[in-house]
């Protein structure tokens, strides 16, 4: 019997990660700060949780568990305020957006601690070029195979995902052309893309076993898949979002996956099968590169249609599920970025085109996750 | 076959003009700097004050005082640009957003006045020669720090800190030089006009100046956009305009050019500038400033003054000690981190020329005295200073990788 026990939990409970840039103030590059950072919001009581990440210029922020929405999103904005409060003090500007539009990756320094100094041997520069910053979204199952339904069930949204939540367009002080560079860094790694087609617990377990057995991974954490379950928490966790420019986006993206899981837990509406992946990095692609625009081609009915279209359509069967989870008015959101506001990316493409700086769009973004503009 | 058919040559011994002096000593500088660096792993700025004070007229003479002067331009011109730079990196809203920097920064340079005022009243100095030790021993040395930063390419709350309190000693020490030139009028006159006329004059002209300049500079890279490159170009010339009207009003330098540089931050709210960094093409500037420092050191008088110097440097580390570590925690940061800081402030020398030099202009027996009491308290912390600060950054973790 394989170690990775899949402990329950309650279906459809959700948690928040966000990986968020710390700043400085004088030119908006990506600076040194975490430790303070951290020690800081510490010292008082606070929501979440706040931990160090790969690098000193990133923070991790997370979330307790949650059942709707609302609550997700005041606990998001409590633990916003509590680091923008201390960010304030130590003069540092704390950021959301899947990349840093012009930092160098060679400046980077990697976070002193055991894992991520072997992170950074092991990768090399592979390992500072991961100076991205991600949400992921978990989501509560309860059990294995349910979970791992799930998992391939979610696949056919993953486009969804990254369109809507994509934040990347500038990288290393030049407009991409994507909307979600930061996938691009990720596709790097050897255990990147999608988890294998298992549909049985003990088969996932036994699959594990094997790829340990190869000495290939030690744990869940060595998989960098797209969805990839987390057997300890009960949890499957989308790991495609760009970190938004606002928490109230992250939380509405969150419930967004939520109702989408809901729908499909209830619904059952399609088979698990290999025909699914044979689409997957096609429609993944035209995610990243073009955003709402990108074509996404659907794996059973074989039609060809825009992502913007497919969020739309699936905002209409999600509905009643929305009233069920009270998500009805983050589906709203969702429903007016993809009908007339456009993801972040756009937003910060007409902030570049206004000003011309990319140091400006930073502030603009650092101003845009404080909540006070 | 007579000799003047070779005329062309060169007549011997050949006569090199001071330019070839200067180009020694540069050279000198660059490769014992870069020395310093490779076999000593201290700061290169170690390298460049040792050759200028073993070429300076003080030990050889190699370099002699007259070339010295034809670098004081240069000299002006890497001092103007260095307290521009510190004063742009200086956030004034930082003050706001963390009142307990301001009460650390009023603090530590009051401790370190008065511990200094102290040691100099123990050594029965007189009183306006212990308090103009006092005031510009409250300085921290823009140069070395801002160099020290560069070098390093450090970056952190150790940094910012540093750079924000060293910018606030200059200012305090300036003042205060100020305030020391009213007292000396009234010494001197016996009326109470000059005595307040002068400190005014220094402190609100400067400034008025710098705001006016930094209008100025803000107005011009509004036309211009956010170019770089032009903007650079743009900078430096108001820079050297800042230096040469301070210098000719009788303003004090220091102060204009630091608020120059804080002001043209503070009230560019729309962001016209870009970041802005003289970094590596500033590099030849900061060899020639800290050569000519070290030129300017004087090596005499030791066994006297020895018990002094050590004793200033001593009761300055204390006083500003004691203000970091008692506000560390209040002002956000950890004793360790604190301590840290104070070690960086430690270097105060080029700032303590200058500011003799203005006294020199002024009141030549005092700055003479003064000079007396200060130069080896200079002279120690023009080569411990920059180890300090290089210290403080590495061990906070705060350097940049290589070099």
């Amino acid at each position: 019997m394989s170690e990775l026990a899949f402990k329950p939990s309650q279906p459809l409970t959700l948690g928040v990660e966000l990986e968020l840039q710390i700043l400085n103030r004088r030119d908006c590059d990506l600076t040194r700060g975490a430790t303070e950072l951290i020690a800081l919001v510490e010292r008082r009581a606070h929501p979440g949780e706040v931990k160090p990440e790969i690098t000193e210029s990133m923070v991790e922020v997370s979330t307790g568990i949650h059942e709707r929405h609302g609550p997700l999103l005041a606990e998001l904005r409590s633990i916003r305020d509590a680091l923008v409060a201390a960010a304030d003090r130590l003069n540092l500007l704390v950021a959301g957006g899947g990349a840093h539009p012009f930092q160098h990756w060679s400046e980077q320094q990697i976070f002193d601690r055991p894992r991520f100094k072997m992170l950074s041997q092991l990768y090399g520069y592979l390992a500072k070029q991961f100076t991205i910053f991600g949400q992921h979204v978990h989501i509560g199952c309860a059990e294995g195979d349910s979970a791992l339904y799930l998992l391939h069930g979610m696949s056919r949204y993953v486009p969804h995902f990254i369109a809507l939540a994509a934040s990347s367009p500038y990288h290393q002080g030049v407009d991409t052309a994507f909307d979600s560079a930061r996938l691009n860094a990720v596709f790097a790694f050897p255990l990147s893309g999608r988890a294998p087609l298992v549909e049985r617990w003990d088969d996932f377990a036994a699959y594990f076993d094997k790829m340990a057995g190869y000495r290939i991974v030690e744990s869940m954490k060595d998989f960098y898949w797209d969805i990839r379950p987390k057997p300890e928490c009960g949890t499957i966790e989308i790991r495609v979002f760009d970190t938004p420019l606002t928490v109230e986006k992250a939380a509405a993206l969150a419930a967004y996956a939520q109702t989408i899981a809901r729908y499909l837990l209830v619904e059952r509406p399609r088979p698990v099968g290999e025909d699914m992946y044979l689409v997957y990095n096609y429609n993944r692609f035209q995610a990243c590169r073009f955003g709402l625009e990108g074509n996404l081609i659907d794996p059973w009915s074989q039609s060809h249609r825009s992502i913007r279209e497919d969020v739309l359509e699936t905002l209409g069967v999600l509905a009643t599920h929305a009233r069920e989870l009270e998500s009805a008015e983050a589906l709203a959101e969702v429903e007016r970025w993809t009908r007339r506001d456009g993801n972040d990316a756009s937003w910060m493409r007409s902030v570049y085109a206004a000003s011309e700086s990319l140091e400006e769009l930073v502030w603009q973004q650092a101003r845009r996750w404080s909540g006070r503009s | 076959m007579t000799l003047d058919q070779f005329g062309f040559l060169p007549g011997w011994p050949v006569a090199f003009g001071q330019l070839a002096w200067i180009g020694v000593l540069l050279l000198a500088s660059i490769l014992a700097g870069e020395a310093a660096r490779k076999w000593l792993r201290l700061p290169r700025i170690v390298g460049y004050l040792a050759v200028g004070a073993a070429l300076g007229p003080e030990l050889t003479g190699v370099v002699a005082a007259a070339t010295l002067a034809e670098l004081r331009l240069l000299v002006d011109i890497a001092v103007g640009l260095l307290l521009f730079e510190l004063g742009q990196r200086v956030d004034l809203g930082w003050l706001r957003r963390n009142p307990w920097l301001v009460a650390t920064s009023v603090l530590e340079a009051g401790l370190s006045f008065f511990a200094v005022l102290a040691v100099m009243m123990l050594l029965d100095a007189r009183a306006i020669v212990a308090t103009a030790v006092a005031v510009v021993a409250m300085a921290t040395s823009p140069a070395v720090v801002m160099t020290m930063v560069k070098e390093l390419r450090a970056q952190g709350q150790i940094t910012e800190r540093l750079l924000l309190l060293t910018a606030l000693n200059v200012v305090y020490a300036a003042v205060g030089l100020a305030v020391l030139f009213g007292w000396l009028n009234f010494e001197r006159h016996g009326t109470w006009l000059p005595m307040l006329a002068h400190p005014l004059y220094l402190i609100l002209g400067s400034t008025a100046l710098a705001a006016a300049l930094a209008l100025a500079a803000l107005g011009l890279l509004r036309l211009l956009g956010r170019r770089p490159g032009f903007q650079f170009s743009v900078l430096v010339a108001m820079v050297l305009l800042a230096v040469a009207i301070a210098s000719a009003l009788g303003l004090s330098v220091l102060l204009t050019l630091l608020s120059f540089g804080v002001l043209s931050r503070a009230f560019d709210r729309a962001r016209h500038f870009v970041s802005l960094r003289f970094g590596e093409s500033a590099m030849l500037l900061v060899v020639i400033l800290f050569a000519v420092a070290g030129a300017s050191l004087e090596f005499t008088g030791w066994g006297v003054a020895l018990g002094t110097g050590l004793a200033i440097v001593a009761a300055r580390f204390v006083g500003k000690a004691a203000a970091l570590l008692l506000l560390a925690r209040p002002s956000a940061l950890s004793v360790r981190k604190a301590s840290l800081v104070n070690l960086g402030l430690m270097p105060m020398s080029g700032v303590a020329l200058l500011m003799l030099q203005d006294l020199l202009r002024f009141d030549p027996k005092l700055a003479a005295e003064l000079s007396a009491s200060l130069m080896l308290a200079i002279t120690i912390l023009a080569f411990l200073g920059p180890l300090a600060t290089e210290f403080a950054l590495r061990r906070g973790g705060e350097a940049g990788e290589g070099r």
